[in-house]
C-alpha cells in the first residue's frame, strides 16, 4: 500500500482495516502522532490528510484518500511553523503528550479563521484532550501563531 | 320535507364516507406511530436537533446529554461543525469497529435546525415531515425515498457496536410512508 505522508510517498504492508495511527507508528516509524485513546476522544493522534483534520488512531489505512502531514512535515527545511514557533514562544507543553495533536488542530484552525477569538479556539479545540492542563497556554500560543501569520503573510 | 327527516337522510348518506375516512384516519395514524419510533429513536433523534449541540443518547450513554467535545452545528449553519472540528475530524465513511469508537457513514452532518426531532411530541415531528419549509422542500414521497435511499439515514440500522439500532429498516420504514401517505398522511392530535 503507498501512502504520501509529509510529501514523501512510503510503501507500507498494511492490512487496510489498520488504523493509520499505527501504520504511521509503527510501519512508517514517524512517531509524532500519539496514541491516546484509540477511538477518537482525546485528540494525542490528530493528522492532516489533505489539510484537514483527522484522527489517526479511528481512520483506518486504507480509508485514507489524500495526502498526510503529521507534525514531522509541518517545517519548511528549517524553519518552524508559526504554530510551532508561537508554541515555543509561550512555551506551552508541559509533559508534552499531547502536544502534536494540539499543534495539528491548530494549523487546521488558522487555515480557516485568521484571527480565531476565543469561542472559535474553544470550538476547534475542546476534543484534543490535556492531561496537564495547559490551555490557557494553548489559547495564547494560537492568538500569537495568528498574529505571526499575519505578520509574515504565511 | 321536515328538518328532521333531512337530517335523518343526510346521515344516511354520509355515514359510510364518514366510517372510511375515520377508518383511514385510524389506518394512517397506526403507520404513521411506525414510523415516529423510528424518527423518535436516538439514532435518528440525536442528529436532529432545534439547537447547536448534537446528542449522545441512547441505551448505552445512561441519560441524554449533549455530545462530548463542544461539537456543534457550526457557525456556518453547515451542520458540518466548526474550523478545526468538523464532524468528519472522527467521523469517517464506516463505523469504527471498536465499543465506543466513532460510529461512521458517508457525509456526517447535522439535520438542519427546522428538521428537529429531538424532544419534540409525535405531533409536532409530524407536522414538519408535511411541511416543505422544513422538509428540505420535498414531497412526502421524496421524503420516503430519502428515507429508503439516503446512506446517513441508513446508518440508523447499522449504527456500530454498542448502539441500539433503530427499529425495523429503511425499506419497511419507507413502506408504512408510502402506507401512511396513502391513507391520506394523517398526524396525531389534528
Ligand atoms: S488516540 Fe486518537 S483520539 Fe485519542
Ligand atoms: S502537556 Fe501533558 S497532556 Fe498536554
Amino acid at each position: 500500500m503507498r501512502l504520501t505522508v509529509n510529501n514523501q510517498p512510503i510503501e507500507i504492508d498494511a492490512d487496510p482495516d489498520m488504523p493509520l495511527l499505527w501504520a504511521l507508528r509503527d510501519l512508517a516509524g514517524i512517531k509524532g502522532p500519539k496514541f491516546g485513546c484509540g477511538i477518537a476522544a482525546c485528540g494525542a493522534c490528530t493528522v492532516l490528510v489533505d489539510g484537514a483534520p483527522v484522527r489517526s488512531c479511528s481512520l483506518p489505512v486504507g480509508a485514507v484518500d489524500g495526502d498526510v502531514t503529521t507534525i514531522e512535515g509541518l517545517p519548511e527545511g528549517n524553519t518552524l511553523h508559526v504554530v510551532q514557533q508561537a508554541w515555543l514562544e509561550m512555551q506551552v507543553p508541559q509533559c508534552g503528550y499531547c502536544q502534536a495533536g494540539q499543534i495539528m488542530s491548530a494549523v487546521a484552525l488558522l487555515e480557516e479563521v485568521d484571527e480565531p477569538s476565543d469561542a472559535d479556539i474553544d470550538d476547534a479545540m475542546s476534543g484534543n484532550l490535556c492531561r496537564c492542563g495547559t490551555y490557557p497556554k494553548i489559547r495564547a500560543a494560537i492568538k500569537q501563531a495568528a498574529e505571526l501569520k499575519t505578520k509574515l503573510g504565511a | 320535507m321536515s328538518r328532521l327527516a333531512m337530517i335523518v337522510v343526510l346521515a344516511a348518506i354520509s355515514a359510510p364516507a364518514l366510517v372510511s375516512i375515520g377508518a383511514a384516519r385510524a389506518d394512517g395514524l397506526s403507520e404513521w406511530a411506525t414510523i415516529h419510533k423510528v424518527f423518535s429513536h436516538p439514532r435518528c433523534a440525536n442528529c436532529h436537533v432545534e439547537d447547536e449541540r448534537p446528542r449522545w443518547s441512547g441505551d448505552h450513554y445512561g441519560g441524554a446529554g449533549m455530545h462530548g467535545f463542544n461539537i456543534k452545528r457550526g457557525t456556518d449553519g453547515s451542520g458540518f461543525g466548526n474550523p478545526g472540528q468538523r464532524c468528519a475530524v472522527c467521523h469517517f465513511e464506516a463505523n469504527s469497529g471498536k465499543p465506543h469508537g466513532p460510529p461512521g457513514a458517508e457525509n456526517w452532518h447535522l439535520a438542519p435546525a427546522e428538521m428537529a426531532w429531538f424532544g419534540q411530541s409525535s405531533a409536532l415531528i409530524c407536522a414538519q415531515i408535511k411541511d416543505p419549509e422544513r422538509n428540505g422542500d420535498r414531497t412526502l414521497e421524496e421524503v420516503a425515498d430519502h428515507v429508503r435511499s439516503d446512506p446517513l439515514v441508513a446508518w440508523g440500522w447499522n449504527p456500530g457496536p454498542g448502539r441500539q439500532p433503530a427499529p425495523g429498516s429503511a425499506e419497511e420504514t419507507y413502506r408504512a410512508l408510502l402506507r401512511w401517505i396513502s391513507f391520506g398522511a394523517p398526524c396525531p392530535g389534528t
